[in-house]
């Protein structure tokens, strides 16, 4: 069960009072799902996004702002890429691994260009991220994509289109 | 047989929606997103449109009303309404929003006051056809399955 706090952030369940065994199984079970961070400030697109992606499986966390999803990342208050120290912070916030970003491009403050940058410019930069625009604009996408971006989707997005990603998140896989 | 009634109802009146232009294929996603888990997933993005909707159509207005008219926000409001009427697949909305877009640009606000009227005017057609679709509404492939266990021979 998915307990929505706000409109803003969408928490992962919260476990019942279970057997400890059992709250071990299902955090294993999650650990092994990709976690996608959704960003996106329009309250209809997240909650589409939202569905797109358990619909195939995927652990989803939705952020309504550029600087949710920096903050959400730790990178809120970092204007440098992240030092040696703070490696053990490497693909992992409160606990939880993010295997992959989409983003919208138009979002007022940060827009999902300027998440883009920051994010490559940080100990994420190895996390892919999908840019995602309601508008095809040629320079858009080579900007995006030049700027480290994987993908550049049209919106709306459809199931197929989930396809795809998924590709870039096998490539996220750690190595052994 | 009163299921298969009603699913010829809710698909008959869906098809003249599309056929109409009210919906395009992006609605035929919502409901295909829709399941047993979530069985009022299109109900609730629906709501969402609705409810953001009204919100721009209301910042739109005052905006227009200011004596020094900011087309940038006017226009930052209609491309958010374009993109979640596209999302739901409200092609009529939409195709308003393009055109309110120009006017924007151009910065003539005739134009942009004949558009939030046209906007508006095809936002409530399309939200008294949602509701009284949803009033018409197919039960979901579980429910199906056991009415048909139970309806036909």
């Amino acid at each position: 069960m998915e307990l929505m706090k706000s409109e803003n952030i969408v928490q992962d369940r919260q476990p019942q009072p279970q057997e400890e065994e059992e709250i071990m199984q299902q955090e294993e079970e999650e650990e092994q799902r990709f976690h996608v961070l959704a960003v996106d400030d329009s309250v209809i697109d997240r909650k589409l996004l939202e569905k797109l992606l358990k619909a195939s499986s995927y652990q989803v966390t939705c952020v309504e702002s550029g600087e949710k999803a920096l903050e959400y990342l730790g990178l809120l208050h970092h204007s440098s890429p992240a030092s040696s120290s703070s490696q053990h912070h490497h693909q992992e916030t409160q606990g939880h691994k993010v295997n992959l970003i989409m983003t919208d491009f138009s979002m007022p403050g940060t827009s999902g260009y300027d998440l883009l940058k920051r994010i490559k410019g940080s100990s994420w930069k190895d996390v892919p991220v999908v840019v995602m625009s309601s508008e095809n604009v040629p320079s858009r996408i080579s900007m995006c994509l030049e700027g480290g971006a994987e993908e550049f989707m049209l919106k709306p997005l459809q199931l197929s289109d989930l396809h795809k990603i998924q590709a870039h998140l096998l490539k996220s896989l750690p190595h052994s | 047989m009163d299921l298969v009634q009603l699913q010829r109802q809710f698909v008959d009146y869906r098809t003249s929606l599309y056929h109409e232009g009210f919906l395009d294929e992006q609605f035929t996603q919502l409901q295909e997103l829709q399941d047993e888990n979530n069985p009022d997933f299109v109900v609730e993005v629906v709501s969402l449109f609705f409810e953001d909707s009204e919100r721009l159509l209301n910042e739109l207005a005052r905006a227009l009303e200011q004596q020094s008219i900011d087309y940038k926000r006017i226009d930052a409001h209609v491309h958010q309404l374009k993109g979640s009427s596209s999302s739901i697949g409200a092609q009529r909305v939409q195709k308003v929003c393009i055109a309110f877009r120009n006017y924007c640009e151009e910065q003539n606000v005739e134009g942009c006051l004949k558009c939030l009227q046209q906007v508006r005017h095809e936002y409530s057609l399309v939200k008294t056809k949602l509701e009284s679709l949803f009033q018409v509404r197919l039960p979901c492939r579980r429910e199906i399955f056991f009415l048909s266990k139970m309806v036909l021979p």
